[in-house]
C-alpha cells in the first residue's frame, strides 16, 4: 500500500496550469470524435466475437481433443489467459478507486473509462472460465451443488460479485457526477470495490496455490504475488488507454499524470520482481524439487518466458523511473512491456505445473495421454509440455474480442468522459 | 468399513492384466486406462535404468489412489467427486462433473484422472462388462471407481481376480483380520508421495 500512499507525495513534476489548455485543446477535437473509427473498431470487434463463438461451439461439439490439452496438461491457453485478464481487470478499478477511497488525488479524467477497461476484463475473465468447461451446460450445477469449500467455486462468487460491483461504482461515478450520490457513498462503494479487487486476485492465486500436487504452485506467496502482478499489467493497460484515448481525442490528460501513472507502474513492476526473486531463492535454496523448478524456469523449457518476463519488467522499470525517457511513446512502449511480461509469468505459471509431474513414472502412452504424445513421455517433456491447438488461438481471439467489443461499446454509449469543467 | 489395496511389487510382472480386466470390466472408451503399470527405471515403459549387467526395473501398478484425504475432492466445485463415508471409496459422478478439470490439476498422483477429451469411442460395436457401470460421458472427468458396481454386490475389483500373479489383494483395512490388513502388517511397505499428506488408501509391498 506505500506505493499507492505515495501517489500524492511524489508527483514533482505535476503543473496544473498546463492543465486547462489540455482540455481545451481535446474538448475541441472531441467534438468530432466517435464516428467511423470507433464503429470499425466495434463491426471489426463484433465479427471476432461471432467467430470465436463459432469456434467454441466446434470446440464443444467436436470435441476438446481439437485443442491440445491431454491428461497430463490438463489446462491450456484458456487458463492463463483468464488468470491474465483476471490481473488486467485490476489495474482500472484500482487507479480509479484508491484515490477515491483514500481521499487523495486522482489521475484526472480517467476514472471512469479505467474502471470500463475493468469490466472489459472481467467479462473476458468469466469468458475464459467457460469456454474451458467440458460441460457448460451445467453451470448452474454450481449454484445449486456448490461445494464451498473449493477454490474454484470462491473465485467464481467473486469474480460474479467483482463484476456487479465494478458496474456498480461505474455508475455510482456517474450518477455522483450528476450530483445525485454524494461524495461519502462513492468513497464507501470504492473500499468495498478496492477490497474486493484484492481478495479477486488472492482467490485467483488460490485456486493454484492450494494445491500441494503441483510443486511450481504451492506457495504462500502466490495470492500478494498475484495482487502485484495484477498491479503491474493493470497500470500497464490503463496508461496504454489512457493514452490512446488521449490520441483519439476522447479525453484530455496532463502528461504530468501519465508520469504520475508511469511511476506507479514503475513502483509495482519492482514489487512484483522482488516478489519474483523471493521465490526462486525459497525454493532453490533447500535443492530438490524446487530446484528442479528454478532450472525449468532459468534454463529449461521455460526459459524464453522467464528471462522475456525479466527483461521486459526491467526495461520497464528504468523508463518508468528515468524523468527524462517519459515521453509517451517510450511511456506506452514501457506499459505494453510490463502487460507482456506478466503474461509470461502467467504462461509460465501454467506450463510450469505441468512440466513437473510429481509422479514422474514412464507408462503407457496414447493420444489423450499428453499433447506430443507421439515422441513418448520423454520427448512431450523435452520442449514445453503444452503449446496450443490452432482452435485455442481461435476461441481465445473470440474472447479477447468481446472484451474490446465491450469496451469500445461501453466508450459509445455509455457517458465515459471526463465532465467538461 | 474403509477399502483399499495392497500391491505386491515383488509378485507384480508388468503384464498389464489388471489394466485390461479393468478396461473391460468398466467397458472404457478407447485410448483410456484407469489402471496403468507404470515402470520405475528409464525414460519409458519397460525400460530399466542403468547400464546392463546393473539395471534395475521396477513394476508400479498405479489407479486411484483412494486417499483418505483426497486433494481432487476438495477442489471439486460442485462435489461431483467425493470420498463415500461408508466405504472409504473416492467416488465420481459424471452425471455432474461439469468438466473443469481441477480435479485433474489437484491429483497428485500424475495421470491417474482422465477426461474424454472426445465422444467416447469403442473399439467393439457392444458394450462390455458389468451393466451398472455408468455411461461414459464427453468432457467429463472419469477414473478408477474401485469398480464400485462389484463392491456394491459384496464382489471384489475386477483387477484383483484378474491378476495372474496374485499381487493385488484388495479387503477392509479397519478390519485387521482382513487378508489385505495381515499382508500390509506383516511386510514392509510404502505409499505413495507420502510428503503430499493425501494418506493413499493403496499400499505397495516391498
Amino acid at each position: 500500500m506505500t506505493e499507492l500512499e505515495s501517489v500524492a507525495v511524489v508527483d514533482d513534476d505535476f503543473n496544473p496550469a498546463a492543465a486547462p489548455k489540455a482540455r481545451e485543446a481535446a474538448g475541441a477535437r472531441a467534438a468530432a470524435w466517435g464516428g467511423k473509427g470507433l464503429n470499425a473498431g466495434i463491426a471489426i470487434a463484433g465479427i471476432l466475437t461471432v467467430i470465436g463463438i463459432v469456434l467454441w461451439g466446434m470446440q464443444l461439439t467436436g470435441g476438446m481433443a481439437q485443442t491440445a490439452m491431454r491428461n497430463l496438461d490438463s489446462w491450456g491457453l484458456y487458463i492463463t489467459m483468464f488468470m491474465f485478464f483476471v490481473g488486467l481487470s485490476a489495474g482500472g478499478l484500482i487507479i480509479s478507486s484508491v484515490p477515491k477511497a483514500f481521499g487523495i488525488r486522482g489521475f484526472g479524467g480517467i476514472s471512469k473509462v479505467a474502471v470500463m477497461s475493468s469490466i472489459a476484463a472481467t467479462v473476458a475473465a468469466i469468458g475464459f472460465v467457460v469456454v474451458d468447461l467440458g460441460q457448460p451446460l451445467r453451470v448452474w450445477e454450481l449454484f445449486a451443488y456448490s461445494n464451498l469449500g473449493s477454490p474454484l467455486m470462491w473465485d467464481i462468487i467473486v469474480l460474479a460479485t467483482y463484476l456487479i460491483l465494478s458496474c456498480a461504482y461505474l455508475w455510482a461515478q456517474v450518477r455522483a457526477e450528476a450530483g445525485k450520490v454524494s461524495h461519502t457513498a462513492l468513497r464507501v462503494i470504492s473500499v468495498v470495490a478496492l477490497v474486493c479487487a484484492v481478495l479477486v486476485h488472492s482467490v485467483t492465486a488460490w485456486i493454484f496455490g492450494l494445491q500441494q500436487g503441483r510443486e511450481m504452485w504451492h506457495t504462500a506467496l502466490l495470492a500478494p504475488w498475484f495482487v502485484s502482478s495484477a498491479l503491474v499489467c493493470g497500470t500497464g493497460l490503463v496508461i496504454c488507454v489512457a493514452a490512446a484515448l488521449r490520441r483519439a481525442g476522447y479525453l484530455a490528460l496532463e502528461q504530468a499524470q501519465l508520469a504520475r501513472l508511469a511511476k506507479l507502474l514503475g513502483a509495482f513492476v519492482v514489487v512484483d520482481l522482488y516478489f519474483f526473486g523471493c521465490d526462486l531463492l525459497t525454493e532453490a535454496f533447500p535443492g530438490g524439487e524446487g530446484l528442479a523448478v528454478v532450472e525449468m524456469l532459468v534454463s529449461g523449457p521455460l526459459a524464453p518466458f522467464f528471462w522475456g518476463e525479466v527483461v521486459l519488467c526491467v526495461a520497464a522499470a528504468v523508463v518508468c523511473f528515468t524523468p527524462s525517457l517519459r515521453t509517451t511513446p517510450l511511456l506506452v512502449a514501457a506499459s505494453a512491456a510490463a502487460v507482456l511480461a506478466i503474461l509470461c509469468k502467467r504462461v509460465q505459471l501454467l506450463v510450469g505445473g505441468f512440466q513437473l509431474p510429481s509422479l514422474d513414472l514412464a507408462g503407457p502412452v496414447t493420444p489423450m495421454t499428453v499433447t506430443s504424445w507421439e515422441s513418448g513421455m520423454a520427448g512431450a517433456y523435452q520442449g514445453m509440455v503444452y503449446w496450443p491447438a490452432p482452435i485455442e488461438w481461435g476461441v481465445c481471439a473470440g474472447v479477447v474480442a468481446l472484451a474490446v467489443l465491450v469496451f469500445l461499446l461501453g466508450l459509445k454509449f455509455l457517458p465515459l468522459r471526463p465532465k467538461a469543467e | 468399513m474403509h477399502y483399499g489395496f495392497a500391491i505386491d511389487q515383488q509378485r507384480c510382472i508388468g503384464c498389464h492384466t489388471c489394466s485390461v480386466a479393468c478396461k473391460i470390466e468398466n467397458n472404457l472408451p478407447d485410448e483410456m486406462w484407469w489402471n496403468r503399470i507404470l515402470t520405475d527405471g528409464g525414460a519409458e515403459m519397460d525400460i530399466p535404468a542403468g547400464e546392463f549387467p546393473n539395471s534395475t526395473i521396477e513394476y508400479v501398478p498405479v489407479n486411484c489412489q483412494h486417499c483418505e484425504n483426497p486433494a481432487c475432492a476438495k477442489v471439486c466445485p460442485v462435489g461431483a467427486t467425493y470420498r463415500d463415508p461408508e466405504t472409504g471409496i473416492v467416488r465420481q459422478d459424471v452425471e455432474k462433473c461439469i468438466g473443469c478439470r481441477m480435479c485433474v490439476a489437484a491429483c497428485p498422483y500424475t495421470g491417474v484422472r482422465s477426461f474424454n477429451w472426445e465422444e467416447p469411442q469403442f473399439m467393439l460395436g457392444m458394450d462390455l462388462g458389468d451393466e451398472d457401470v455408468p455411461a461414459h460421458q464427453k468432457h467429463t472427468v472419469e477414473k478408477c471407481t474401485m469398480c464400485y458396481q462389484r463392491v456394491a454386490k459384496g464382489q471384489e475389483p475386477a483387477c484383483v481376480g484378474a491378476c495372474p500373479a496374485r499381487a493385488r489383494i484388495w479387503g477392509d483395512l479397519d478390519d485387521p483380520q482382513s487378508e489385505v490388513s495381515q499382508m500390509i502388517a506383516a511386510r514392509s511397505k510404502k505409499q505413495l508421495l507420502p510428503e503430499k499428506g493425501t494418506n493413499p488408501s493403496v499400499y505397495y509391498l516391498v
